[in-house]
């Protein structure tokens, strides 16, 4: 039932006019997140896309109730410049107070937020925001786009892609060794302005689409998805891109085929996963890996253990043809359990033989072995 | 004042001074941002306790909310022991991740509950006189005074039992931890206070509000007062305040309580920022012009007299070099000069000058003093 | 090569660095003190003095770092601003986050990112020239090597090479013997010493006073003053050290004299 159902469920959808234009527009936001979500991973930053979605809402709370303008342009505008200010805030805190950035920003994130909603609420007169403005920023609302928002999202998103191409070795520089940068005579401070000025672009971009509680996480997660599974900053940024675009598309689709999926949390949750997917799995660097490698070293480590002990037996008896019992040589050895499957392993890889049930000795192969080992051990201490 | 209004005030101080004591160790801690991670992944633990209870006001979603609190900090710090992710990084991927999972619980499964994530980002302290807390038939008054109160009460309490453990485990873990004092637990002992503090809370003012609560009063304690007791009654008394005028804002204004309290947390912390005696901004000004004029009368001393016995301190030690050579404006390096002048630290001689005995005597304090 | 030649010769009235009058200050606390200072060209100075004696201050305030207080700086003559091209700059190790995703070629590349202007991005003639600076400090098959699998020592050889590739005149490096192997850091003095025979001028804060005669030939004695500054045989004595440190040196002090 499911199989066929699911084709067709799925073909219907992406034939949807209205789902090909969220889809798109999640993409192209993911994409933007995810390549500018780099820099702030890079720099140390990653909340800071946390602080600058919540100090966007007074932003947007003046110019919707000011102006009266809906369209996404404006709304954009004030958010971005009320985002701004936010990190102008933190930034100055850090800077002449002896309070920390996560301070600083939790601050600004807070108290912006805070007065958002009392401009909100007091302009609207009610005691309660109106569900209609607040909802669709808090969580965002995917599902409303429209093709104007997605031509204004690829136009705005392609400028931010482009500023970073253009600046790229800069950026790069500057966010790698800023005193070294400064030497060679770049305007370090004003390029670390240009690159906020850019981060806090993608995230006021991407607040109508996943809203802004969740918003941090699309600067972070295809980032640090990313980052696990390349060395080379260029291909960290083209495929944290590729990850937010995958996400966001995924994300939308998804949302439309289960009833009730709310689209923004569905695209945050799966960036997310592929992050922690990608810690677990990634490149070299992957948990999983790292503890593979540890088990097979240890592994090897403790069947050497088995070797030298069997040759100091032979050694302490003066008879290589004297069989050891197990408990002899787990007596002799570090790792004490497991002793009868490292034999076993031994016994197969020929550098041991039972000479009776029970009864352990080396091969020749063996005993070269452990002699090699013994040596190298001595050579080393 | 009508009942419902003191009632109201009542819950709003409860909330603002729980949540501002045991943010004052989060700041100091350096660890603000972890107040925002617990603050929304409680979220979650209410979700799954209420999909098992079926019961909004059963105790057990709150236990479960506050373990996930602790849940959250334990994630992010097993995150950060990897050392493939950095701290910043860990928070901004873990509590995303369990707020989408719980929002979508949400939508899915209790969209006809009474659990909007709205009132859980906002809360509404408004609605808080509604709920009473009655036994035998008798009405005790709102019942989130009663849980609040409660709360802050657990929090004074772990404050004044553990106040050398925590101060030590604040400020030296690795001391405090040689001293047998355990900073590990200390420290989940305190993320377990903020977690139940924000569960209490955000009923009242909602989640992002939290933040703002433990964080501002403790930043703005924090910039007029260096000694730990003194920067929790600063911080305690900041919030107060914040309660009180952001309640009567909020009403002159018909608007949002919470949002109007954090405004005036943020204001508070705003004034503390510009004018706190020690460390605020005018007073930094005002500071850094005084050295500046003692520290260019010595600096005016010590340069002339390391060129005073050299060949060219007939072109070194004359005014107009001073401009030239110390990067000073032509009125300051007047200025100084005329300073040094009147107070007798040196002396003029057709254009040059030369250190008078009593400028001999600062020159060679400033450079012993200041190598030291 | 030609054009560095003429460079060298243009220039050859000037002292590589003139530091007139310095005065450093953090808040209101003096960190350099009215500070003289000469450097000529084609030397290998070493800045010593005890910790928190202003070395690398010294250092960043002449690379314009640091704001200074009062005084001036001229390289080769000129204002820095107008002599960066002659300047090439080795941080300290720690200044920078190691596992940064690029490779050792990425890192010594930057080095000619000035030289390529805005926006040009490099190509093979850049990455060939990266190369031949990786060959110099014996680095060259690690240079696709992510920067965080390298040793300490080969990532200083690393900022070294990054350094040389700008093809400066004049080196200015912080501590580069700070927690590096022996053998890097006889790599190292080697490459200083052919970068001296080529006429180049080298300025490296040290904390070794051992070392001092044996590898440089001029020194600056520092400790918030200037204490001395001039060819180690003459000013690298028991009476300068003394000022520098106070009285905890006289033991190798007895061993240097005699060298000169």
């Amino acid at each position: 039932m499911v199989g066929a159902g699911w084709d067709i469920v799925l073909a219907d959808a992406l034939s949807s006019p209205t789902l090909r234009v969220v889809g798109t527009g999640s993409a192209i936001l993911g994409a933007v997140s995810g390549a500018l979500g780099c820099f702030a991973l890079l720099r140390r930053q990653s909340l800071v896309g946390d602080a600058v979605s919540h100090a966007a809402l007074p932003g947007i709370a003046l110019v919707f109730l000011l102006t009266g303008t809906k369209t996404s342009l404006g709304l954009l505008t004030g958010a971005a410049l009320a985002g701004w200010l936010g990190m102008l805030f933190v930034q100055a805190i850090v800077r002449t107070t002896r309070l920390d950035d996560d301070t600083a920003l939790g601050l600004v994130l807070a108290v912006f937020f805070g007065f958002g909603l009392m401009l909100l609420t007091f302009l609207q007169r009610k005691p309660k925001a109106s569900q209609a403005g607040l909802d669709t920023y808090l969580f965002g609302q995917a599902a409303t786009m429209l093709r104007e928002d997605v031509v204004l999202l690829s136009c705005v998103g392609v400028v931010l892609i482009a500023i970073i191409a253009l600046f790229w070795k800069e950026f790069i520089l500057i966010t790698f060794d800023r005193e070294y940068a400064s030497t060679v005579g770049y305007p370090v401070h004003r390029l670390e302005i240009l690159l906020t000025v850019l981060l806090v672009g993608a995230i006021t971009l991407g607040l109508r689409t996943v809203g802004v509680i969740l918003m941090s996480a699309m600067i972070v997660a295809p980032a640090a998805a990313a980052r696990q599974w390349t060395n080379r900053s260029h291909r960290m940024v083209g495929l944290a891109a590729l990850f937010g675009a995958i996400a966001g598309a995924s994300g939308a689709i998804l949302s439309s085929l289960v009833p009730n999926l709310p689209t923004g949390p569905t695209i945050v949750l799966i960036a997310t996963t592929w992050a922690l997917a990608s810690l677990l799995i990634g490149g070299r660097r992957g948990l999983v890996w790292q503890w593979l490698r540890r088990r097979v070293l240890q592994r090897k480590l403790a069947e050497e253990a088995v070797l030298i002990g069997l040759y100091d037996l032979a050694l302490a008896h003066g008879d290589e043809r004297r069989g050891h019992s197990e408990g002899a040589i787990r007596a002799l050895s570090p790792h004490a359990v497991g002793v009868r499957g490292r034999l076993r392993r031994l016994k197969q890889e020929g550098m041991v033989e039972e000479t009776s049930p029970g009864s352990w000795i080396l091969s020749k192969k063996g005993r070269d072995e452990a002699k090699h080992l013994v040596e190298k051990s001595r050579e080393t201490s | 004042m009508t009942n419902v209004q003191l009632e109201i005030q009542l819950v709003a101080v409860l909330v603002a001074v729980a949540c501002a004591l045991p943010g004052v160790y989060l700041v100091l801690r350096r660890a603000a941002m972890l107040s925002d991670a617990i603050s929304h992944s409680i979220l979650l633990g209410i979700v799954l306790a209420y999909f098992v209870v079926r019961d909004l006001s059963s105790p057990l979603l709150v236990i479960a909310a506050a373990a996930t609190g602790v849940g959250t900090v334990w994630l992010v710090e097993l995150l950060v022991r990897t050392r493939l992710v950095r701290s910043d990084a860990a928070i901004g991927l873990v509590f995303p991740t369990l707020f989408a999972v719980a929002v979508i619980l949400i939508s899915l499964y209790a969209r006809s509950l009474h659990l909007d994530t709205d009132s859980v980002l906002l809360g509404e302290i408004a609605f808080a006189p509604f709920n009473r807390f009655e036994v035998a038939g008798r009405d005790l008054g709102p019942l989130s005074a009663w849980v609040m109160g409660g709360i802050l009460l657990i929090n004074v309490a772990f404050i004044a039992l553990f106040y050398k453990e925590l101060k030590l485990a604040t400020f030296d873990p690795e001391f405090a931890a040689a001293q047998g004092f355990m900073p590990a637990a200390i420290r989940y002992a305190l993320m377990t206070l903020v977690s139940i503090t924000a569960v209490g809370a955000f009923d009242a003012v909602g989640s992002v509000l939290v933040v703002a609560l433990m964080i501002a009063p403790a930043a703005t304690a924090l910039l007029i007062s260096h000694r730990l007791g003194l920067v929790l009654a600063v911080a305690a008394a900041v919030a107060v305040w914040s309660a009180l005028s952001g309640y009567w804002v909020a009403h002159v204004l018909d608007a949002s309580i919470a949002g109007s309290m954090s405004t005036m947390c943020g204001i508070v912390f705003l004034l503390a920022y510009l004018f706190s005696p020690s460390t605020g901004l005018v007073a930094q000004v005002r500071r850094r012009q005084a050295v500046r004029m003692t520290f260019a009368l010595k600096m005016l001393a010590v340069h002339l007299a390391q060129h005073e016995r050299q060949p060219e301190a007939a072109t070194e030690n004359r005014a107009e070099h001073l401009t030239e050579h110390i990067r000073w404006t032509n009125d300051f390096a007047e200025k100084v000069v005329r300073r040094a002048l009147s107070l007798g630290l040196i002396g003029q001689e057709d254009g040059k000058l030369f250190l008078t005995e009593k400028g001999r005597v600062l020159a060679s304090e400033s450079v012993i003093e200041d190598s030291v | 090569m030609n054009s560095s030649l003429q460079q060298q010769s243009m220039l050859d009235d000037k002292p590589a660095v003139e530091v007139s009058d310095l005065t450093v200050a953090y808040h209101s606390r003096p960190v350099l003190w009215d500070v003289d200072l000469t450097v000529p060209r084609g030397v290998l100075m070493a800045i010593v003095g005890p910790n928190g004696a202003g070395k690398t201050t010294l250092l960043k305030s002449i690379l314009g770092l640091v704001p200074v207080a009062a005084g001036q700086v001229l390289i080769f003559g000129k204002p820095l601003a107008q002599q960066r091209h002659l300047v090439s700059y080795v941080p300290q190790r720690g200044s920078v986050d190691w596992d940064f995703p690029t490779t050792a070629l990425d890192v010594v590349i930057m080095g000619l990112y000035r030289q390529l202007g805005w926006i040009r991005r490099p190509g093979s003639r850049e990455r060939r020239k990266a190369m031949e600076a990786l060959e110099q400090v014996g680095m060259s098959s690690f240079a696709r090597r992510q920067i965080s699998q390298l040793s300490g020592g080969q990532q200083q050889r690393v900022f070294l090479a990054r350094a040389l590739v700008q093809n400066a005149q004049l080196f200015f490096m912080d501590e580069p013997f700070q927690g590096v192997d022996a053998t890097t850091e006889r790599a190292i003095i080697e490459i200083l010493r052919q970068l001296r025979s080529e006429g180049k001028t080298v300025v490296v804060v040290h904390h070794d006073l051992q070392t001092v005669p044996e590898y440089f030939d001029w020194v600056t004695l520092i400790n918030v003053r200037r204490i001395a500054c001039g060819p180690v045989c003459q000013v690298f004595n028991e009476k300068n050290l003394r000022a520098a440190y106070g009285g905890r040196v006289a033991f190798i002090v007895e061993q240097q004299t005699e060298g000169c």
